[in-house]
């Protein structure tokens, strides 16, 4: 009993952090339908660019989200303005040269972060990082509790923002069809840049909440990235409010096989990338919506 | 006879230098000359049998290193069980196309990117799976058995199975095979209204290029005498994979073969150049960016534009994303 608890809290606070870290890949595809595969790259940069400022300035890696969000949120719409826009527009659909462009952008990151940082495995230390706390009668991390604050605080802003402004509205319609968004006066070209800008926002914060748990080096970032996708993917690859769903399936679907099974902790990886596949070929609406199949409501991925 | 004679005009140039290359590089070239001509005909397999599935069906796979692997552990397990190690080849290139056949079965159901993160994941479950089971000798690798180990047999073979992979590839281009390919690149939709089996043809694609990657991955193992997943599983092999045919000139012939000329300058010049070494990223990103910025068509359609130009000094053109 105290076992399945166990599993429980820990699965609900490593959502928190896997749905922060999805929900960029999920705003970036929803209005773009572009697959960025430079999130791993934003990712791991904001875990350095959080060292950084840790080792140099003394901030604390929550304080530094105040920093890495704006920061971040440029360097999405940078990179949109700069390399995404000029790129031709593929008629609906996801583009492979899109995928590919962002592609070599995470390579040029990884390659800055060597520049930068060297290849050695960093971590950062902060006073709380060995201390734990008890909740619901099970022994957690500081650190991981603290991270489960900020992924929730934010993925309460992100839903108010979508629900409850003209930016989030604007966000929302070209997300179910740019066509018609544009047809009633949306700037669409706009809301994709912020829609980028926002994205690697959370990318980058995505990434100081895991340097704070994780030790990391240039090359972090891509199993995070393919947990990530297999998020989005169960979660219906547009819905927002999906991913949090998908998140916990996907951290308890880890905790209960590191907890009940045999299987070495070393093949957890494999089988979180086979579930991706197997979501992707299975439920092409994500899990909400292989539901709504059953109810007639079909879409078609692609 | 017009198949033949229009993939012939294709290959007497690379069948040629090929030719030359493998009969009288031992005798003429330098060690070290060599195992560079052996580098770029690695290269070459690698990137013109990507590109038969990549390429001429445009079903980027970004997780080619799981075919090498195979090939690759392939060969030194069965030689370790006392197989002659090139008897082992074509018992790889087996498995691999069946393991192609196994994974292409659900994921060729997906279209463009979606079908390319699969790939990502299945090689990435791969890898992990191949670093942490004892039969790949774990992160240690696996040591082919003692024994007399020949350089110019596995350099002539790897140079002759090159020749073989660029001819099939032209001829490929030019069949009906090759155009059922083309047509499901281009509009899924229409080739299955015409008639292509979709799914057959991309099986059958990727079942081949498959194979012949891990008859390289093979040769390497035998060249190397020493594999590890580390080394074969590599994330960064299947990077240089699709790179490769990418900065060549995707779903052509001569692209991939000279964008395996071009990385493995880079490659033996990086061994050479620390700084060269340290930035290796950045050259292949950058390159990635550029070419899907300004140029699709690669190495190939640049070089096709520069012939075009006129030779009388004209104001620059704005690159033209119509064509």
């Amino acid at each position: 009993m105290s076992a399945l608890r166990a599993i429980l809290v820990n699965s609900l606070l490593t959502a928190g952090l896997y749905a922060t870290m999805s929900y960029g890949l999920a705003v970036i595809y929803g209005v773009m339908r572009i697959i960025n595969l430079a999130h791993a790259g934003i990712l791991m940069l904001g875990a350095y660019v959080t060292l950084t400022l840790n080792v140099r300035f003394g901030i604390d890696p929550l304080v530094s989200l105040v920093l890495v969000i704006p920061l971040f949120f440029g360097f999405g719409v940078v990179l949109y303005v700069l390399l995404v826009k000029p790129l031709p527009q593929s008629a609906g659909g996801a583009s492979i040269e899109s995928l590919l462009l962002l592609f070599g952008v995470w390579l040029v990151l990884q390659n800055l972060a060597y520049a930068i940082w060297s290849g050695d495995i960093q971590s950062i230390m902060t006073g709380y990082t060995m201390r734990s706390v008890s909740v619901l009668g099970v022994r957690v991390g500081l650190p991981g509790l603290a991270v489960f604050a900020v992924s929730a605080a934010s993925l309460v802003v992100l839903e108010a923002t979508l629900r409850w402004t003209y930016l989030g509205r604007a966000i929302r319609a070209v997300t179910q069809n740019r066509d018609a968004a544009l047809l009633s006066g949306i700037n669409a070209d706009r809301i994709s840049a912020v829609a980028f800008g926002i994205g690697s926002a959370f990318a980058g914060a995505a990434g100081s909440l895991l340097a704070m748990l994780y030790a990391f080096t240039p090359d972090f970032g891509r199993s995070f990235l393919l947990k990530a996708f297999c998020i989005i993917v169960l979660a219906g690859m547009e819905s927002v409010s999906g991913v949090a769903a998908g998140a916990f399936v996907l951290a308890l679907l880890e905790n209960v096989i590191g907890g009940y099974t045999a299987i070495p902790t070393s093949f957890q990886d494999a089988l979180s990338f086979s579930l991706l596949v197997v979501a992707l070929v299975a439920f092409p609406q994500g899990i909400l919506g292989a539901f709504g199949a059953w109810t007639g409501r079909r879409r078609k991925l692609a | 006879m017009s198949l033949l004679r229009r993939s012939a005009r294709f290959l007497v140039w690379p069948v040629a230098a090929f030719a030359v290359l493998a009969a009288a590089g031992p005798a003429l070239l330098s060690r070290g000359a060599l195992n560079d001509v052996w580098n770029t005909a690695f290269a070459v397999i690698l990137a013109s049998s990507w590109n038969i599935l990549g390429g001429f069906a445009g079903q980027i796979s970004i997780g080619y290193s799981a075919f090498v692997g195979i090939g690759a552990y392939t060969t030194v397990l069965l030689a370790l069980a006392g197989i002659n190690p090139y008897l082992t080849l074509p018992i790889g290139a087996l498995l691999a196309a069946l393991f192609s056949y196994v994974v292409g079965l659900p994921t060729f159901r997906l279209r463009g990117p979606y079908f390319t993160i699969a790939t990502i994941g299945v090689s990435e479950a791969v890898r992990v799976f191949a670093s942490g089971v004892s039969f790949t000798g774990g992160s240690s690798g696996v040591r082919m058995p003692a024994g007399s180990f020949d350089f110019v047999r596995n350099y002539s073979a790897m140079v002759l199975l090159a020749v073989i992979v660029v001819a099939l590839s032209a001829w490929i281009k030019a069949s009906p095979f090759g155009r059922a390919l083309s047509a499901i690149r281009q509009d899924i939709d229409a080739a299955e209204a015409l008639g292509v089996h979709a799914a057959k043809y991309k099986l059958a694609a990727h079942a081949l290029s498959a194979a012949l990657v891990a008859l390289a991955g093979g040769l390497f193992a035998i060249n190397f005498q020493y594999i590890s997943p580390g080394s074969v599983f590599d994330f960064r092999l299947s990077l240089t994979i699709v790179l490769m045919p990418i900065v060549g000139g995707l779903g052509t012939v001569t692209g991939p073969v000279l964008g395996a000329i071009l990385f493995s300058y880079l490659q033996i010049k990086m061994l050479s150049i620390p700084s060269l070494r340290d930035s290796y990223l950045f050259l292949y990103g950058g390159m990635l960016i550029l070419v899907m910025l300004f140029e699709p068509k690669g190495l190939v359609g640049l070089l096709a534009r520069l012939r075009r130009a006129p030779s009388a000094p004209s104001p620059a053109r704005p690159v033209s994303h119509a064509d």
